[in-house]
């Protein structure tokens, strides 16, 4: 098939840690499983289509999922397992084209448009990618070919597990009348729900609809919303290395059990902190900027406040520091859940030696551990305070904004 | 998964295209003959590359693991059945 203009194509593949999971372990093949984190307090991070089909959702408590499935086997998460897939699978995408945004760990958008004439066409490309996905590592994935961002998204969503749908230009019109308002990307429940209170239910109606009212009543979302009830976008694939740069480093954790005890507290932000400070040195950047979040015990309440400093910063015993003492202007008001450590404001970090002997020291020091983990491995040489617990460190679960590469590939436990 | 992490004996056959393919490994005062390779994948700690072996002898499921740097094969762990 030839379109005209654009040519993009969005991959996305079928239940992705559960089915690698799946291939993994031959037993778990046509099974209910649930993939669920290595922490103790733990939901299901996705599950298989078999357990999809008994009711099971990704984002459920273990005791729901085993409730709503009792066949439901569940599999705690290994996430080097998947950041290494999905690195790989975005290698291969590479080989047709250096245009791909990785939008997510198990999703990414190629642009293809350039790559037509040396691969024949966009099917050619996408049957070839379905291929080596399966050959390499036995796992499916979802494809949809359209002129642009938006309805490529949408095309994948249509045949799912294993499908490969086009949407041409002349088929758009058609298409968008026959799509429910939610199935596009970018509306969520709560915007579904204000567009139906307008009589707004398909994309078809979307586009119809006077965009000077959706103006008026969502602002400049309102003309985007107009533009996507027509299927026009003409926002770009950008690749990681032409993305905007990043705006904050930051780590969170779900502590193992609700805390009290301000020490223990201290002890899981210093390595937070730690954290932070490793990844701002190791790719260059300093932060002007501190900012603590803390979620209690009861889920529902917690406090996000910041602190912005005279100079920018990266060690990681500053940062750690700075979340103190805006953790002190806040008591705590129950036990503690979950921490978050970031620093935001972001530069280039000035490589300059400090000129007074005791900070020269501290870049010294720190110059050293970070050498001597980058060697033998994160956190073989630490604080002193993180020693007292031997509980693993570093990061566990697979953020959002993962990246193969740069400063948003957070190595996973 | 029982964690095991005992060093083993294993045989190997290094394949064109960069494939390492493990034949059997000694565990136990036994010889498992690998039946099939379930997954493979890759972590590094620190500079050392480790390469992860899901295998089946047929009857249990077991990883392995390759340390390139020291060249030592590890039973990580076993499915408990």
């Amino acid at each position: 098939m030839s379109l005209t203009g654009r040519t993009i194509l969005h991959l996305d593949q079928n239940a992705f840690f559960a089915s690698v999971e799946q291939q993994a372990n031959p037993e778990l093949q046509g099974k209910p499983i649930a993939v669920v984190g290595a922490g103790h307090r733990t939901v299901i991070t996705t599950c298989s289509y078999e357990a999809r089909a008994r009711g099971v959702k990704t984002g459920m408590a273990i005791w729901e999922g085993k409730r709503t499935c009792p066949e439901l086997i569940i599999v705690t998460g290994d996430n080097k397992k998947y950041t290494h897939t999905a690195t790989q699978v975005v290698a291969m995408m590479r080989d047709y084209t250096n245009l791909v945004e990785v939008y997510s760990i198990d999703e990414a958008f190629l642009d293809i448009t350039g790559s037509l004439a040396l691969f024949g066409s966009a099917e050619n490309i996408a049957y070839g990618l379905k291929a080596r996905i399966r050959h390499r590592f036995g796992l499916t994935c979802s494809i949809g070919i359209a002129p642009n961002k938006l309805l490529a998204k949408l095309a994948s969503e249509m045949q799912k597990p294993d499908g490969l749908t086009t949407i041409t230009p002349e088929e758009v019109t058609g298409v968008m009348e026959r799509t429910p308002i939610g199935e596009l990307c970018g509306i969520g429940k709560k915007m579904e729900r204000n567009l139906h209170l307008l009589g707004i239910r398909s994309c078809g109606q979307l586009g119809r609809y006077p965009p000077e009212i959706l103006r008026r009543k969502f602002g400049l979302v309102g003309e985007h919303l107009h533009y996507m009830g027509l299927g026009i976008d003409d926002s770009p694939v950008i690749p990681d290395e032409q993305a905007a740069p990043v705006k904050s480093v930051g780590h969170s954790m779900t502590l193992p059990r609700d805390v009290e005890s301000r020490q223990e507290i201290l002890r899981y932000l210093l390595q937070l902190s730690e954290m932070v400070g490793r990844r701002a040195r190791r790719y260059g950047v300093s932060g002007k900027t501190v900012g603590l979040y803390v979620r209690y015990a009861d889920f529902d309440t917690s406090f996000n406040r910041q602190q912005t400093l005279h100079d920018h910063i990266c060690l990681s015993d500053e940062i750690f520091r700075t979340a103190v003492s805006i953790l002190d202007t806040e008591p705590l008001a129950q036990p503690v859940r979950l921490l978050g450590v970031r620093i935001t404001n972001l530069r280039r970090r000035n490589e300059q030696l400090p000129l007074f002997h005791q900070e020269r020291r501290k870049v010294l020091v720190t110059e050293a551990m970070d050498a001597a983990n980058s060697r033998f491995g994160e956190f073989s040489v630490t604080f002193g305070a993180l020693l007292a617990k031997d509980e693993a460190k570093g990061s566990f679960v697979i953020s959002p904004a993962w990246r193969p590469e740069g400063i948003r590939c957070v190595d996973v436990q | 998964m029982e964690q095991i992490r005992e060093p083993i004996r294993t045989a190997v056959l290094f394949t064109p295209g960069e494939q390492i393919k493990p034949v059997w490994f000694d565990w136990r005062r036994r010889q498992h003959r690998i039946v099939r390779t379930t997954y493979r994948w890759q972590e590094k700690q620190g500079e050392t590359l480790l390469l992860h072996f899901a295998v089946t002898d047929g009857e249990t499921l077991y990883e392995l693991i390759y340390n390139v740097q020291q060249q030592q094969w590890l039973l990580n762990s076993r499915e408990a059945g």
